[in-house]
């Protein structure tokens, strides 16, 4: 197991080394972030000659990538092209905030996509299954953003009737959150619409991972075997069926997870969240490469890193599986 | 369920609530005050460093101007007032330029200590230090001295240097607060002292910018409001909702769809005005450019065949009805020295533009204007009048100018192909190559940009991506920048616009963007302030 998880990092640095430099490049020729300086009123030409010069703007990608991996790795992932902001802390804040709205998110989907599968599956045919099925299909069918939109214009319409502002439009506190308890609740109350807009998608497809997956150890061999021995259902269930149907669930959710963590750049984007997702929009949009890099790194670590965990589990889980 | 299971099921809550309440853990428990106005703004700044090269936004300046108070602000209507000073700062000497201006004994920082030409002094030093990345050294490092040592500064230019009022009005930092920093680093996030009627209180990243009223300010009447704050929603739409939501009172806005919904809402009120900066279509020159633009008959004919009314009604009539289109490169419709240079002389007629084409030997094209031509005009020498027509991609409103400019054109036998870029491809690679044919964007200017028009029409001009030169243009344009007299300024520039920049066409303005203020029917007091002051210029005036 040990040699294989080495291998496994091994190969990862390799494919950080070969992503970062393809990001680099890609970010460095799709856009100039001296773009708006360009435009500005009394910018002469010698002023942006200077920077051009002073940020090495005009030599070749391979020389800047270079310059950005000294810096990166020699000053925590250096500082932004223009201004030389450090651009660590930043990335700390939006991470946390992004944690907060992606773990509660994943949270509930799991809990309820994964109850809503075994039930569907223990149930098949029922109305409940066909209920479960058909809001699985609208939960992937709706498009994050409109359904994200659709919650705020319902929330401003209650507000309008009501008087009473039920959730927080944007944003992750209010003016005056205040601190502790009252900071928690405030960031809760603010996440709520997010959050759910965010589970809806990963629960209805967790759900129906976990039915198919559930339906198909049930009609196993050794779930039969085990019945006929006279095990109690709940036990043939939970104890035999629900593992080995997690299979499938923990791949996928371990892997959800990882890709997460970047940051669920529409939902955050509609909301206003200064999460992982916005942060990384807005670096694009400013075509400053740098802070794209550290993004990069910090996701494309994470990915590998729940790419990784979810292999490993995958044989924690399934006894069959060795990694000698 | 297992003990394990429930273990996991818990730790897995309090790693979340860790998230959650980790940051928090510093903070005291607050009530909402009263006497807080909240403005929602859709960009955050990056630091509080203005005027620097990644910082030039008025996201920023919204948030500093009333911070570090200038002698004089711009009011809505683009002129200087005086604040910080006595009165208008007066030239005292021709020949070397020298400005005096005295800061009012009331002036004083919010720790107290007076604002002093030594402020004024250490301001300077700052934007003519190579070592700091400040925006534009223009016009600071044109300063031979700065003197004085109480409350009146004189200010010497080392030659006839026409927008100085810009410069002696802007707000000076505190010497004391600035001495021996890296200004590089310095106010990153947070300012120690202010001027204005307000200081920085504290800003919570991604979310908002709090400032509270400085009980020291008295140069002018006091804010009215305890804090004001600035809250950061970038989404569009997000940003509408919260207004309506009751999130925020008021909204300094650039023209969207969404305005239209508040115009039919009654708990909010929108004020709408032409802003400084204007919407326009470049022509190129240059080698990279068509053949048939170096034409002046063509240049014309393209200008005569565009609706320009048309197209400022057709973005606008829901949100900005009324809209004029604009009629000088170089004034604004709300400045006094504004012209009709440009709809006089090309007033819309698709049969002259017909006409014109033919007269030159253009064949190929149709006899009249209709709707449904498809044939084009080739002209001798040039060949067929097809041009590439560059802009910003996701901008509805350019993409609809430019569905209106291409029909317009094309039932003239003149053809527009679409190339859309995203900005930074746009302004940073193709703008400056000038390898375009036609480019349409906005140019954001200042109420003095007017002074260094030779940046944008004179010979090699600085930003004159579009290559146009025409000396008798360029020696008026010249000129501008070193006279000292408004109304000559004006002259030249009414002379260089209308005997030469309309008869070259080397661009053709559009529209001046509408600048809104949208605020809530309880909020009394915000206007639109076309310049970088903005929306809160007059903050002490609000009341709700």
């Amino acid at each position: 197991m040990l040699t294989y998880i080495v291998r496994r990092l091994l190969y990862s640095i390799v494919v950080l080394v070969a992503a970062s430099f393809l990001v680099f490049t890609f970010v460095a020729v799709s856009g100039d972030p001296l773009a708006a300086l360009r435009v500005t009123p009394n910018v002469s030409q010698d002023t942006i000659q200077k920077i051009v010069e002073r940020k090495h703007l005009d030599d070749p990608i391979a020389v800047r990538y270079w310059h950005w991996v000294q810096d990166a790795v020699t000053n925590k992932f250096g500082t932004t092209l223009l201004g030389d902001r450090r651009i660590l802390p930043d990335l700390w804040r939006v991470m946390k905030n992004t944690l907060q709205l992606v773990i509660a998110a994943e949270f509930i989907a799991l809990t309820i996509g994964v109850g809503v599968g075994v039930y569907s599956a223990l149930r098949q045919y029922s109305f409940f299954d066909y209920s479960g099925t058909t809001f699985s299909f609208l939960g992937l069918a709706i498009p994050v953003f409109w359904f994200a939109l659709m919650l705020q214009v319902l929330d401003v319409k209650v507000f309008q009737w009501t008087g009473h502002r039920v959730f927080p439009i944007a944003n992750l506190s209010s003016v005056d959150p205040g601190g502790g308890i009252h900071f928690a609740i405030d960031r809760i109350h603010h996440l709520i619409l997010p959050v759910f807009v965010l589970m809806i998608v990963n629960m209805a497809a967790y759900s129906r991972f976990m039915r198919a997956s559930m339906l198909e150890v049930l009609n196993s061999d050794f779930v039969r075997t085990g019945r006929a021995k006279g095990l109690p259902e709940r036990k043939v269930v939970m104890k035999h069926a629900f593992r080995n149907a997690l299979i499938t669930i923990v791949t996928l959710s371990a892997l959800n997870l990882g890709g997460l963590i970047s940051g669920a750049i529409i939902t955050e984007t509609v909301f206003s969240l200064d999460g992982m997702g916005l942060y990384f929009v807005n670096s694009l949009l400013s075509n400053d490469p740098y802070p794209v890099m550290a993004w990069l790194m910090i996701t494309a670590t994470a990915i590998i890193f729940f790419n990784l965990v979810a292999d490993v589990l995958y044989g924690v889980l399934d006894p069959r599986i060795r990694y000698d | 369920m297992r003990k394990s299971s429930l273990l996991a099921l818990v730790g897995a809550f309090a790693v979340a609530a860790a998230l959650v309440i980790g940051p928090a853990a510093s903070a005291k428990p607050t009530k909402v005050m009263a006497g807080t106005v909240v403005i929602i703004h859709d960009q955050e700044p990056p630091t509080l460093r203005g005027a620097w090269e990644d910082n030039n936004l008025l996201a920023t300046s919204l948030v500093t101007n009333n911070i570090w108070y200038g002698c004089e602000i711009y009011n809505s209507n683009a002129q200087f007032v005086p604040r910080l000073c006595t009165s208008k700062p007066k030239i005292v000497k021709r020949s070397p330029l020298t400005i005096r201006f005295t800061y009012k004994a009331s002036a004083v920082w919010s720790d107290g200590s007076p604002v002093t030409a030594k402020d004024f002094r250490a301001t300077w030093k700052v934007f003519i230090n190579p070592h700091n990345n400040v925006v534009s050294r223009t016009g600071w490092e044109d300063i031979r001295s700065v003197k004085g040592t109480g409350k009146t500064v004189t200010v010497v230019w080392k030659k006839p240097f026409a927008d100085w009022e810009s410069y002696v009005a802007s707000g000076p930092y505190q010497a004391k607060a600035i001495a021996g920093k890296d200004m590089n680093q310095t106010f990153e996030n947070s300012i120690p002292v202010s001027s204005g009627p307000w200081k920085f209180q504290s800003w919570q990243k991604g979310v908002q910018i709090t400032l509270v009223k400085n009980t020291r300010f008295h140069v002018y009447r006091p804010m009215k409001f305890t804090r004001v704050v600035f809250r950061y929603i970038l989404d569009t739409n997000a940003r509408f909702q919260a207004l309506k939501a009751g999130e925020g009172q008021a909204i300094q806005s650039q023209p969207q769809l969404q305005i239209a919904d508040f115009l039919k809402d009654r708990k909010f009120v929108v004020i709408r005005k032409p802003d400084i900066a204007f919407e326009h279509v470049d022509l190129q020159f240059g080698p990279q450019g068509h053949p048939a633009l170096k034409k002046a008959f063509v240049r014309r004919a393209l200008t005569t065949g565009i609706n320009r009314q048309q197209i400022a009604d057709a973005l606008y009539r829901t949100i900005a009805p009324g809209l004029p289109s604009l009629n000088s490169l170089i004034y604004k419709p709300f400045e006094a020295q504004y012209q009709n240079f440009w709809g006089r002389a090309y007033p819309f007629n698709q049969a002259r533009v017909i006409n014109i084409l033919k007269a030159n030997g253009c064949t190929g094209g149709p006899a009249r204007a209709s709707a449904s031509n498809n044939d084009i005009f080739s002209c001798p020498g040039v060949g067929k009048l097809s041009f590439r027509f560059f802009t910003t991609t996701g901008n509805q409103l350019r993409a609809l100018a430019f569905e209106i400019m291409q029909r317009q054109l094309k039932s003239v036998g003149i053809n527009l192909e679409a190339r859309f870029q995203t900005g930074g491809v746009l302004f940073g690679t193709t703008l400056p190559s000038s390898d375009w044919d036609l480019i349409m964007f906005t140019y954001g200017q200042t109420p003095t940009s007017k002074i260094t028009s030779k940046d944008l029409y004179a010979c090699g001009g600085d930003q004159n991506y579009g290559l146009y030169c025409n000396r008798n243009a360029t020696a008026l344009l010249n000129k501008v920048p070193l006279t000292l007299s408004a109304a000559q300024r004006t002259n030249l520039l009414h002379q260089a616009e209308s005997k030469y920049i309309v008869k070259d066409v080397p661009s053709i303005p559009l529209y001046s963007r509408p600048a809104f203020t949208i605020r809530s029917a309880s909020l009394h007091g915000p206007l639109v302030n076309p310049t970088t002051e903005g929306m809160p210029w007059n903050i002490s005036d609000w009341t709700s």
